[in-house]
């Protein structure tokens, strides 16, 4: 197999992909991309398989400077792509172009790519609708969160996943849309993660929604997969921990207290003010009332993934260590 | 938020023998890594379930069953029963009764309608004891996992229907064969005798804005203590006379659903005439 390229390959899972392709001895060249400069992007380095580029991917011509120069140069056959954007406070068009635009420029360029073949863009489980009357279990037909009020992380993640489906079979580049679990870990975008961070965690009283996460571990594994594989497609990722969100509350070794539903949105806006919270409890309103599990039947029939790695809970890991 | 695992387990151990405890905390189900399975349900909220209902089911109602050996011991099979009696009861009545009928334990995966998921501490709750919200993609999992599920066919116009018309079925939906044909499920028919007698409904209003489809207005204010005769009829195998194709097919599926829906009739009319009174 050839080369690789690697988008926001200086955050966490970023981090953990490039350093699993490199021990890939299948893998010709990884190109890591990344907002940083060279001397604090990745931990680690390897002179003749990996290339490190800082590069701002909102800009269309610094994505056409990568695709047709160092890409072009180091045979890269496929591109691993994800929303830039993380934070989500943050909202308006230089968000949008990052999350969406990047997105969209990235996939026509390299559809025309001299040597890019196959197209893996890492979307999110938050794209669908969660609602009551739904099924519990989400195949990837499920309605997508297409609501007029939705908050610009998930619109954005929406806009783009629609943005690569609407390619699929359409070029000669063969394109894999992976929609992956909440991965509870820092630097993922993880509203949970943020969630959790407080001591007392707010829930709405009279519910307690199955959750299910994701470890870093399976997201690398499952975008290894999807390189490997010659199939194209959307896939439902799950991760290996379902579970109440009281008892995730619990394993995390927070306090749950159960609160009116209608006064948690502004005491959560409060919070992200006064603490500088990344957690939106308008974003979480649905998952925090309804159960929605991904269905991973077709990534494992086709790409023959299966969850392998649980979150390392810190209740469950201070117990054990005793 | 709902009751935490430690206190279920205390209060179930509290109110059941020790050994129907044992029996039902071991019961096989389809574990998704924490002790739930992927909608909810967690054995040890089914033995408290079985707790919390057992003086109603024993000594309130004292529910009398006939022909529980029909419901066979595995595979996917649908249980779909006449629905009535102002609150739902009758569910709970024959979801406790399957439970202690059986052996092997099969848990049965009652199918609510979509409103029982917007109501704060009952949709948790239930989740826990193995209800199971009414959304297609849902009840075909559960199939094809194998499990047992409860319908009841009517729907809440069964369970609202005005006193005059207990005991007749209301319209009787389909959507039990299409899944029964579809997924070569056995239908057991159930007929319950007794709830359609529990809370007379005098009259029903539509509630949309309250997140609920009806609020009906009953007699009484709780349900009388009417005496519950359950009675399951021989298990149907569409897998005979219908390919999992035919599901696509109007005709067949209304055909397959009426024969349920004379089975259940049949048992309610047998369960009327040999019962000795509406409190007896």
């Amino acid at each position: 197999m050839s080369g690789v390229l690697v988008t926001r390959a200086t955050t966490p899972i970023g981090e953990r992909l490039v350093r699993s392709l490199i021990a890939d001895e299948h893998i010709g060249h990884v190109l890591a991309v990344g907002p940083h400069p060279a001397h604090r992007a990745l931990p680690f380095s390897h002179p003749s398989r990996l290339t490190y580029l800082q590069s701002d991917l909102s800009r269309p011509r610094a994505i056409r400077k990568l695709l047709y120069g160092p890409a072009r140069d180091l045979g890269i056959e496929t591109v691993i792509h994800a929303p830039l954007h993380d934070a989500a406070k943050d909202s308006g068009r230089r968000v949008r172009a990052e999350n969406v635009e990047s997105t969209r420029e990235l996939l026509r360029l390299s559809e025309e790519h001299p040597t890019i073949q196959r197209f893996v863009y890492r979307s999110y489980a938050a794209v669908y609708r969660v609602r009551g009357d739904q099924p519990t279990l989400l195949e990837e037909d499920h309605s997508l969160n297409l609501s007029p009020d939705t908050p610009q992380w998930i619109r954005d993640r929406v806009e783009a996943d629609l943005t690569v489906c609407a390619r699929m079979g359409m070029s000669s580049i063969k394109t894999v849309v992976l929609r992956v679990a909440e991965c509870l870990a820092p630097g993922t975008g993880s509203q949970l993660y943020d969630f959790l961070q407080f001591p007392v965690c707010l829930t709405p009283m009279g519910f307690d929604p199955m959750l299910n996460l994701i470890s870093m571990q399976d997201v690398v594994r499952a975008l290894e997969l999807a390189i490997r594989s010659g199939e194209q497609g959307v896939f439902n990722i799950p991760g290996k921990d379902t579970l109440p969100l009281s008892t995730a509350i619990l394993k995390w070794g927070r306090i749950s207290v159960p609160a009116p539903s209608l006064g948690l949105s502004t005491l959560y806006r409060a919070r992200s003010r006064l603490l500088g919270s990344q957690f939106r409890y308008d974003m979480n309103h649905w998952r925090f009332h309804y159960s929605a599990l991904l269905d991973g039947h077709r990534a494992k029939s086709i790409l023959k993934y299966t969850p392998e790695h649980g979150i390392e809970w810190p209740v469950g890991r201070r117990a054990s260590s005793q | 938020m709902s009751i935490p695992v430690p206190v279920a387990k205390r209060l179930a151990r509290k109110l059941l023998p020790e050994e129907v405890y044992e029996r039902l905390t071991s019961v096989q189900f389809n574990d998704a890594g924490h002790g739930y399975d992927p909608f909810g349900m967690h054995p040890v909220f089914v033995a408290l379930g079985a707790g919390l209902v057992r003086p109603w089911y024993e000594d309130y109602f004292r529910v009398k069953s006939y022909g529980a050996d029909n419901i066979p011991s595995e595979g996917p099979t649908i249980l779909a029963g006449n629905h009535s009696g102002t609150l739902p009861v009758d569910g709970a009545m024959l979801w406790t009764d399957v439970v202690r009928q059986t052996n092997p334990v099969r848990v049965p995966r009652p199918i609510a309608d979509h409103f029982v998921a917007n109501l704060p501490y009952v949709s948790p709750l239930f989740a826990r004891g193995g209800v199971v919200g009414g959304s297609r993609g849902n009840v075909r999992r559960l199939l094809d996992n194998g499990e047992l599920l409860m319908i009841f066919p009517e729907g809440v116009p069964g369970i609202t229907k005005p006193f005059k018309d207990r005991y007749k079925l209301q319209e009787w939906r389909v959507g039990h064969a299409e899944l029964a044909i579809r997924h070569q499920a056995k239908v057991v028919p159930v007929g319950i005798v007794g709830g359609e007698e529990q809370m007379p409904n005098l009259h029903t209003f539509a509630v949309k804005w309250l997140g609920m489809p009806v609020l009906p207005i009953p007699a009484t204010p709780f349900p009388l203590p009417v005496r519950y005769h359950i009675h399951y009829g021989e298990p149907i195998d569409f897998g005979e006379r219908y390919a999992p194709s035919d599901c696509h097919d109007p005709a067949a599926v209304a055909e397959a659903a009426a024969e349920v829906g004379t089975a259940v009739q049949a048992l309610l009319d047998v369960g009327l005439s040999i019962r000795d009174g509406v409190f007896a």
